[in-house]
């Protein structure tokens, strides 16, 4: 592909959108941050962010996408955790055969969690994903000798030889990961778990092989979560409990909601802005939580969809001939030419339907 | 075109603008020295850490301060609230912030063994001094011993290790069992051995299990209650079934707490010895509705004079938190043993102060604080040896060592029996 076309595909297809623009000014400011402003501790922070937007894309993957509700997610990020952990501490390997080899593990995880939950639906899905974690951590207990019980195992080898390093490592995967996983909810396995998500019974009327997809999905949740315990586990040098616990089930539900629930963009986003925003109140250490916990309340308030969908409302609009997305000022859409009038009705609630016209405010 | 461009360089800029100030260090004042105090503040543990650093800081700071060479230093506390209960990474950050945003020069603190790991790979990568006031797991300080370049700015104060701890509470048992041996006339005591279901206890119970019949003793058997039990009836009418005139207890949670008032108000024929961090503290004839007396467990302070130091330290200490001070309250021991390397040394930079902190031999509150090669603070006879403190008349007092490898603390007083388990078996 020459690189006149490729300029025009980034012009005609990225920079007409805000939306994408944003998204893609956003990367360019993070891989030329450390030129700017290098302290470790902002490094640090946004390392472990990225590491934990690829573990949140990864729970929309399965849960938003698929209607999968997991809420033991951290069982694929504590088995690679532990699986990469082992591996580098016992036999040497090196961060980047252990992380792989950590996510191949938690795909088997993907399959041995899958299977059982085929079978269940809705909230009874949801209690047996909790269940799992909570096997591994006993058997992690039983077997303290080899996994270093409650204490966890340490000592492991860094992730990269500096902190900048660690920083791009993360950066790189984190876009690169999660540009793939978009990019497999837009192919035609990414609307067979739509379908799925929708009406299963339907999608297996039309003669999909539903019980095989929704294991795909697992599989395929579980090798990005793995891949994020890898990371993590590398880059704390130490693998613990803690990686299967509850809270590490929980955050990533918590920031794909905040972010937008079923848009794997959702999910980066929503942690970008919540992991530093909980660093960043460390300023406040006794009402930490609390102002956490009643940031994410009002936004879900007044952005019930998450975050992202929300802003995407605000500056681009949809076009009612062919759907396409467009800037909102733009009059006439981009790809059908038909007029575009003052932005529809919005899901939002706080656009009056049928007035037709953008309320103020 | 135009305007969304300059939108978006003003987005961009912003954003960065606002990275850059996260980072943003204040100009260091001369002549302070800072320390961290890293603990989960908003528990108790964590508030005993800084009440401890408090205490330590304001008497020094009030003394004229650390002499560094000739010029006098203030000690400055940073206080650092690790959430290491519930978040390892967030315990790791909240350190790395205080060493690279707030520029201290040493740590002292953390509790949760999990969290002081990673917080330990943090300290060392900056190379800051870290003195562990909580964490008891003994693989820490083999690291040091593996990787003595890496890990050399490491040292734990309190409590003694886990290894230690164990056979401290062995010494209880043994203690209660001569008791039981001369009182009773019971020459071959039975022990049963309640130990909670945690992970530290395992490898307890299965050590219980080997070493009470060395003693002379008889092991009926082990029960393995949740660490947050309310209601733990069955194991003791079990054991009172089995006819055990010993119980031996490790307790680091809340169990601990209905256990001693259940053993009490059922009157189990046996004398509950061992490890129950609820019976540390000043609340616990009130959890227990009054019926803990007599329980009896290790501890680290108690009000007898272990060393000059430890009776005034251990009223004031009361006297500002309302409670008696936990193990975590060695902060105050840290700083002070921070600040005499400091002096030696001349100097803040660690390389200068890690030799003259393994040369430590201070007498702390909590006895006489030698770290060993690991830089472990040693267990024994004429170091650190723990307290045995039992609940007598609502009050708790020290009563061991009495006597032990020729040790007793002025204070200590007799280990008594539970009436009810003297009236028991003594017909026998």
């Amino acid at each position: 592909m020459s690189l006149r076309r490729l300029y025009r595909r980034f012009t005609g297809e990225v920079l007409v959108l805000p939306g994408r623009t944003l998204v893609l000014a956003v990367c360019l400011a993070l891989l030329v941050l450390p030129l700017f402003h290098r302290h470790p501790y902002t490094l640090r922070v946004l390392t472990l962010t990225f590491i934990f937007a690829i573990f949140a894309a990864s729970w929309d993957l399965l849960s938003g996408f698929v209607g999968q509700l997991s809420l033991g997610h951290a069982i694929f990020f504590g088995v690679a955790a532990y699986t990469s952990a082992l591996l580098n501490l016992r036999a040497g390997l090196p961060p980047l055969v252990t992380i792989p080899a950590g996510a191949l593990v938690a795909v088997l995880m993907g399959l041995i969690v899958g299977i059982p939950c085929l079978r269940l639906k809705g909230q009874y899905l949801s209690l047996a994903t909790m269940a799992f974690p909570i096997i591994l951590t006993g058997l992690v207990f039983l077997f303290s000798g080899v996994t270093g019980g409650e204490l966890g195992v340490s000592g492991l080898a860094r992730l990269g030889p500096t902190r900048l390093s660690e920083y791009y490592i993360a950066l790189v995967l984190v876009l690169g990961l999660g540009f793939i996983m978009w990019k497999i909810t837009d192919s035609k396995v990414g609307l067979i778990f739509h379908a799925i998500r929708e009406d299963e019974i339907t999608a297996r009327a039309s003669g999909i092989n539903t019980p095989l997809y929704k294991l795909l999905a697992f599989c395929l949740s579980g090798f990005f979560a793995g891949v994020s315990g890898g990371l993590y586990s590398h880059f704390m040098r130490v693998a613990g409990p803690s990686t299967l616990g509850v809270l590490t089930s929980f955050q990533p539900v918590i920031w794909t909601i905040f972010g937008g629930v079923a848009s794997i963009y959702g999910a980066i986003v929503g942690t970008f802005v919540l992991y530093p925003l909980m660093e960043f109140l460390r300023v406040a250490p006794e009402f930490r939580t609390l102002i956490f916990a009643v940031l994410i309340v009002l936004v879900l308030r007044f952005m019930p969809e998450g975050l992202t969908p929300w802003f995407i409302d605000r500056v681009e609009s949809e076009c009612p001939r062919c759907k396409e997305h467009n800037a909102i000022t733009r009059r006439t859409c981009r790809v059908c030419g038909t007029a575009l009038g003052r932005p529809p009705a919005s899901r939002a609630g706080l656009f009056q339907p049928g007035k037709g016209g953008r309320v103020a405010g | 075109m135009r305007k969304r461009w300059a939108a978006l360089i003003l987005v961009v800029t912003v954003f960065l603008t606002t990275l850059s100030f996260i980072g943003c260090t204040k100009a260091a004042a001369p002549k302070v020295i800072r320390i961290a105090v890293a603990g989960p503040m908003q528990f108790i543990q964590g508030q005993h850490h800084w009440l401890g650093a408090q205490m330590a800081a304001e008497e020094i700071n009030k003394a004229g301060g650390v002499q560094v060479g000739n010029k006098k230093y203030q000690i400055e506390l940073v206080q650092v609230d690790t959430n290491e209960l519930l978040s390892v990474d967030d315990a790791a950050s909240a350190v790395e912030k205080a060493i690279t945003v707030n520029k201290v020069n040493a740590i002292v603190g953390t509790i949760r063994s999990e969290a002081a790991m990673a917080i330990q790979e943090v300290a060392m990568d900056h190379k800051t001094i870290m003195m562990v006031c909580g964490a008891s797991l003994p693989q820490m300080a083999e690291k040091v011993g593996k990787d003595y370049n890496r890990y050399k700015y490491w040292f734990r104060v309190t409590p003694i290790n886990a290894t230690y701890l164990v056979k401290a509470s062995m010494l209880l048992l043994n203690h209660v069992g001569a008791v039981v041996r001369k009182e009773l006339g019971i020459q071959k005591p039975k022990v049963a051995a309640v130990i909670e279901k945690a992970v530290a206890g395992d490898p307890l119970a299965a050590a219980a299990a080997k070493l009470i019949p060395t003693f002379g003793m008889e092991f009926v058997g082990v029960w393995r209650p949740s660490p947050t039990a309310t209601d733990l009836t069955a194991e003791l009418t079990a054991i009172r079934k089995a006819g055990a005139q010993i119980i031996y207890t490790y307790f680091s949670a809340t169990a601990g707490v209905p256990y001693a008032k259940q053993w009490g108000e059922l009157q189990i024929p046996a004398a509950s010895v061992g490890i129950n961090v609820e019976a540390q503290a000043k609340g616990f004839m009130e959890a227990t509705g009054g019926k803990g007396n007599y329980e009896y467990t290790l501890n680290t302070y108690a009000p007898v004079q272990i060393t000059p130091k430890t009776i005034p330290f251990y009223e004031e200490f009361t006297k500002r938190a309302g409670q008696f001070p936990t193990y975590n309250a060695g902060t105050y021991d840290a700083i002070y043993i921070y600040k005499e390397a400091v002096e030696r040394a001349k100097s803040l930079d660690p390389d200068a102060v890690v030799p003259e902190l393994e040369k430590t031999n201070f007498l702390s509150a909590a006895g006489k604080i030698v770290f060993d090669k690991n830089h472990d603070v040693t267990w024994g006879p004429g170091y650190v040896t723990a307290l045995g403190t039992q609940w007598q008349d609502g009050k708790l007092v020290a009563v061991w060592p009495n006597g032990w490898e020729g040790i007793t603390y002025p204070g200590t007083v007799d280990y008594k029996l539970p009436p009810w388990v003297v009236a028991q078996w003594k017909k026998k």
